[in-house]
């Protein structure tokens, strides 16, 4: 077999990718089935779907994790397919779509899903003076907390076929007095040029300088949790891809399966 | 990534693997997704214990002719992880036991 990478799909290429890598297999497996076996009165279990999509970003290294969920696409087979990662219709959808604050409060009731959320306003922080459109200036550190989100209940996907959108699943209506500060949680997911860069330049492979802070602008927000999930990239960064910090922990398990 | 493809023929059962289109085993599916194979291959030859001799023997002297027994055979002994893949109608499908991981003469 003659290994055709076609141009046309990257999000096919990436599958195919990790299905080479072993690591990546292994754990793309671990929550496909989870995420698809139906239980008697369920769809699936959406709990421990949850629970292996975590596991899954947390263990593969990003050039495969990443590479399936923030591939570039040009055409709908292609944005379909990165819409279908997290196998929706289990860690995403819902009967009911909830109001953003009142998810927003579910999600502030868990240690994990509280910490990520954070993680996420403050490393997605828009800025539109700033270069790379972030405050933070750092694509990597926005997309490992937004990928971060995905296995709580805050889950995130792409809203619809034709752009980089994303949001949690929920809305705004019955928001009653807090409408304006629903719609500004939302449109954090929605409309957020931070985000769409961040995503934009890791599917085309392109502006690695702006994950390393080329003029910092001036700010006083605390840093956060993410440091602990993925150190800033150093040197290392030479490359497009961003650095490979979780070879050692999948390695050890590997190990400890044999 | 541990275990490195041994090449060298005629050295008894081996795991080796190949890389394959998901349609090429013929199970039905309709996806462009791909996978390594790992098959067991090679002879056991070198795995022949005293039970596997006197099989022989027996058969050969037309002692045991109502059953058919075989001799060692190169069979996974443990199998692969479980490959999970979209299909060109975006259903998700897992294989499991479809891979080997280690083989020996049984």
């Amino acid at each position: 077999v003659e290994p055709v990478l076609s141009k046309g799909n990257n999000c096919l290429d990436a599958a195919k990718a990790c299905n080479l890598n072993d690591t990546c297999k292994r754990f793309r497996s671990a929550y496909i089935t989870p995420c698809t076996s139906s239980t008697s009165n369920e769809i699936c279990n959406k709990r421990k779907c949850h629970k292996a999509l975590r596991l899954f970003f947390d263990k593969v290294p990003p050039k495969h994790s990443y590479g399936m969920l923030f591939c570039s696409c040009r055409d709908v087979a292609c944005t379909e397919r990165r819409r279908q990662t997290i196998v929706p219709v289990c860690s995403y959808e819902d009967r009911e779509k909830p109001n953003c604050l009142t998810l927003q409060e579910s999600c502030k009731k868990n240690y994990i899903c509280r910490s990520r959320l954070a993680d996420f306003f403050t490393n997605c922080q828009p800025e539109s003076r700033s270069v790379s459109s972030c405050l933070k200036e750092n694509y990597a550190d926005c997309l490992l907390a937004y990928s971060g989100l995905i296995g709580t209940v805050m889950t995130p996907n792409y809203i619809d076929s034709n752009s980089l959108s994303v949001a949690p699943w929920c809305d705004c209506s019955n928001s009653g007095n807090d409408i304006d500060e629903c719609l500004k949680f939302l449109n954090f997911f929605q409309d957020n040029t931070c985000l769409k860069n961040a995503i934009q330049a890791f599917g085309n492979g392109t502006d690695v300088n702006v994950w390393q802070p080329i003029l910092p602008v001036q700010t006083t927000t605390a840093t956060t949790t993410t440091a602990s999930r993925l150190k800033t990239p150093g040197s290392e960064t030479t490359n497009n891809e961003i650095p490979n910090h979780n070879d050692s922990p999948a390695c050890a398990n590997l190990q400890v399966r044999e | 990534k541990g275990r490195r493809n041994q090449k060298s023929k005629n050295r008894g059962c081996v795991l080796t693997e190949i890389h394959l289109n998901v349609t090429d085993l013929d199970l039905g599916y309709e996806t462009k997704e791909e996978l390594i194979f790992r098959y067991c291959s090679g002879s056991c030859d070198a795995a022949e214990t005293t039970y596997d001799k006197i099989l022989r023997n027996l058969t050969k002297k037309k002692k045991l002719v109502t059953d058919k027994v075989r001799p060692a055979c190169c069979r996974p002994t443990a199998f692969d992880d479980d490959l999970s893949f979209l299909d060109d109608n975006l259903v998700y499908h897992i294989l499991k036991k479809h891979s080997a991981k280690r083989c020996g003469c049984v």
